[in-house]
């Protein structure tokens, strides 16, 4: 069993309040904006709309395991149960007004962008047709490795027409200034993730898989606000005083693995199973999409264009050349002995270059590789038993080699 | 290097070797887009035998061949098979499209080797994942990716893409060694365009009941479409519509078929065996494609037809190929259900066969709504999913009978 943070436990003030605040606004008349995240919330922040994540949301209604009841809402509805299990919870609660929270507000306007998946778009799209409302894409096109030259231009005219389209559809004024303040407190809290994320190598890891996933919600949600400055602070000190400590969160630290893409939301205790085996996820994939590499700090002198250079390169937004790079970065960074590689239902971008990766790493680094079948968000969709007996076998694999 | 002409200066079969007139060269002609339809892969074996052309192949119907042909070089569209050896199960997981999956599976088999490259857009997350397979792995010598935007319906999009495709080109310039010539790049708009206004004119004759050819093939035109050069290809569809073949439907319902990519033409033969005539379509490869003309787009602010053509090709391609009726991949989608729904009344049309390809998102999503779009339009519609292979027909049959016998009732 790892050893939580405290820090963690503040977490439940914050989403607490993030909601609250979501319905405040719907009831006092205040626009809000449904985003994807890859647009970024600090505009939002700056133009006083609420920015609400149903990425987040979605992973609300898989942890609290609603995932499968909802879905059934869409399915009944003609969407298919292949669809991401994100767009089939959140639908559900579109159509029937269940969910965690009960009947969401209706948002003033929506913006997706193109950086991660077409799922997306076409999400998004559904919801513009239940509940007629406007909504803007932000083209942000497939790149192979870098948003460059004409890429970059192009997305930055992109983010400057999402702005005019905001300010036409809300009426709040975009002030570059107020956009300024939210990405100086923006920055200030990447900055604080980047010293997280790079704690995590110490040796033994003084973070649990499961802790850095849960903070993910403010990373998404929160950027650019006091509240998440204080809580990545916090975040920071408490892992840097691990890190001095030489505490383990996962006591008797025996295998030092690397997780590829999103976490099983509703089965965050499968890391607390493997900790018992002696193994810890000393970093992922899905938490560097937040990291100096994907999301680094946004130059204040020019920060359209800045924030359009990281939008237009966005973690899913290049392929599988860059995303091997990382990989095999991080695990020399971190020392890692294996791989998993979360094969999730939900997320073709993110799952449907594995089998390669895992043979190029296997083939160019030496190191192992498990590609677990599963699903992010949906618990039909993951055989838990049998995964766990993969992951079993894999750590004997593991240990054999070390 | 030889240079390329829209017929490659490729002897034709069928037409050119025995002289044939009337019904009989009609029915020559049938033969012979048959024959390519049967055998895509073959006829492109056979251009390149005789040309010593260097072939580029593509994937779906954003990608525009007149680019690949400006250089020189044999456009091919890679067709879905309907074979699915499960080779490309290796390389990428089973919940990628079947589709998708199936034109790796010809590239892992090496059906695919007379490709000297293959470009690809970011169709779909599938097809991205495609993509990164066949890079990694080399798949072909020239691999490249077209920064595609998916908004079309912005002058910045038509612009970003112009600008892109001639990066796209310098690039192929460079990798095949065969430079663009700007004056076969004017020419091979020209003979796109001439064969997609000819597929039209088939299309709008079978809608007319002007002209009785059968869905599937129809669906053979639309493979040999994209595999034939344009002028033997152009030659063979005016001889079909010249004379086309005798005969009526009979007493089959017709009706649209809707989907993504519909390459199978023993499929559409199955399912015309239900009683019902695929008597137009509302397909990527089909109407959404030879819809598409490049010559009739001017350039903003430019003089307008063929000289603004002239000034500045690219910026026109990028225009005709944006603002075709889009695929549910792009936005806005919504003017696909009005094409659809024209479909119809264009051909009227008892109903809607809309062909999902399994595990194909956009779809999925847009599937509940074409059908509700349909019925408020008093339009009858059945969905059925496959995996774009003949195999397990018989499942299919039976709800496409009854959804025949559904519409006849009323």
């Amino acid at each position: 069993m790892g050893v939580r943070l405290e820090a963690t436990n503040n977490l439940k003030g914050l989403i607490k309040g993030y909601y609250d605040e979501l319905f405040a606004a719907a009831a006092e008349g205040r626009p809000s904006a449904w985003l994807n995240v890859g647009v970024p919330c600090e505009v939002f922040y700056a133009m006083d709309i609420f920015p609400f994540y149903p990425e987040n949301y979605g992973a609300a209604c898989g942890a609290m395991k609603l995932t499968p009841k909802l879905s059934a809402i869409a399915e009944a509805r003609g969407f298919s149960a292949d669809l991401c299990s994100y767009v089939r919870a959140t639908l559900g609660t579109v159509f029937s007004g269940e969910g965690p929270y009960g009947p969401l507000p209706h948002p003033t306007i929506q913006v997706d962008s193109m950086n991660s998946c077409i799922m997306i778009m076409i999400w998004w799209r559904a919801v513009a047709r239940e509940w007629q409302v406007p909504t803007f894409v932000v083209d942000t096109p497939l790149v192979r490795e870098d948003s460059a030259g004409i890429n970059l231009d192009y997305v930055e005219s992109e983010l400057r027409r999402m702005i005019a389209w905001i300010e036409e559809q809300t009426g709040r004024r975009f002030d570059l200034e107020r956009f300024r303040e939210v990405l100086r407190l923006s920055n200030e809290g990447k900055a604080l993730w980047s010293e997280v994320l790079a704690l995590r190598a110490a040796h033994p890891c003084p973070i649990t898989a499961a802790d850095i996933f849960t903070h993910m919600f403010p990373m998404v949600s929160l950027r650019g606000t006091p509240a998440y400055v204080a809580h990545l602070r916090a975040l920071r000190d408490e892992v840097k005083q691990r890190v001095d400590e030489g505490f383990a969160a996962v006591p008797g630290e025996r295998f030092r693995l690397l997780w590829d893409n999103l976490p099983p939301w509703f089965d965050l205790k499968l890391f607390d199973e493997l900790a018992q085996m002696g193994a810890n996820f000393v970093i992922d994939t899905y938490t560097q999409a937040w990291g100096p590499r994907y999301m680094g700090p946004v130059d204040l002198d020019d920060p359209i264009r800045s924030l359009a250079a990281y939008m237009g390169a966005g973690f899913l937004n290049v392929q599988i050349g860059r995303r091997y790079d990382l990989i095999a970065e991080l695990a020399d960074l971190y020392d890692v002995d294996g791989i998993v590689f979360h094969s999730d239902r939900s997320c073709k971008p993110f799952s449907l270059v594995e089998v390669e990766l895992r043979r190029m790493l296997q083939e160019r680094k030496g190191i192992p590789g498990l590609l677990l079948e599963g699903d992010h968000n949906d618990p039909q969709l993951f055989d838990r038993a049998r995964g766990l007996g993969q992951l079993e076998s894999f750590l004997e694999v593991v240990a054999a080699r070390k | 290097m030889a240079a390329i002409t829209p017929s490659g200066g490729v002897p034709a079969l069928g037409s050119g070797a025995v002289a044939a007139g009337g019904a009989a060269r009609g029915a020559q002609a049938l033969e012979r887009l048959r024959a390519v339809a049967a055998s895509p892969r073959a006829e492109l074996a056979r251009l390149k035998e005789h040309t010593g052309l260097q072939a580029v192949g593509y994937f779906d119907s954003y990608l525009p061949e007149e680019l690949i042909m400006a250089h020189g070089v044999i456009p091919y569209r890679v067709t879905v098979d309907g074979r699915d050896d499960s080779r490309s199960m290796e390389h990428i997981q089973g919940y990628a499209c079947p589709a998708a999956r199936n034109l790796l599976d010809q590239a892992l088999r090496g059906d695919l080797s007379a490709l000297d490259g293959v470009l690809f857009t970011r169709y779909c997350d599938s097809l991205r994942g495609v993509f990164a397979v066949w890079d990694a792995d080399g798949l072909s010598p020239y691999v490249d990716f077209v920064r595609y935007p998916t908004v079309t319906n912005t002058e910045s999009a038509v612009q970003y893409l112009a600008a892109e495709l001639r990066e796209v080109s310098a690039r192929m310039a460079a990798a095949l060694d065969a430079p663009i010539d700007d004056h076969r790049l004017l020419e091979s708009i020209a003979a796109c365009d001439q064969k997609r206004a000819l597929v039209a004119e088939v299309a709008r004759r079978r809608a007319t009941r002007e002209m009785a050819l059968s869905g599937s093939d129809y669906l053979g035109v639309l493979v040999a479409a994209t595999t034939m050069l344009p002028d033997e290809f152009a030659r063979e569809l005016s001889a079909l519509l010249a004379h086309p073949p005798a005969g009526e439907p009979g007493d089959a319902l017709p009706v649209v078929l809707s989907g993504t990519t519909f390459d199978n033409v023993e499929l559409a033969a199955l399912v015309e065996q239900t009683g019902l005539y695929l008597i137009a379509d509302d397909l990527s490869s089909g109407s959404r494609w030879y819809s598409v003309r490049v010559g009739g787009t001017a350039p903003t602010g430019g003089a307008g037809g063929s000289a603004g053509l002239a000034a500045d090709p690219w910026t026109a391609l990028a225009r005709a190929y944006l603002t075709k009726p889009p695929c549910s991949v792009k936005e806005p989608a919504e003017p696909r259900a009005d094409h659809l729904i024209a479909q119809v009344r264009g051909s009227g049309a008892g109903g809607v066969v809309f062909y999902l390809t399994r595990y194909c998102d956009s779809e999925e999503v847009e599937w509940p709504y074409l059908r509700d779009r349909l019925a408020a339009e008093g339009i009858p519609a059945v969905m059925i999913e496959g995996e774009h292979r003949s195999q397990g027909f018989e499942q299919v049959r039976t709800r496409l009978e009854a959804f025949r016998e559904q519409i006849e009732g009323f």
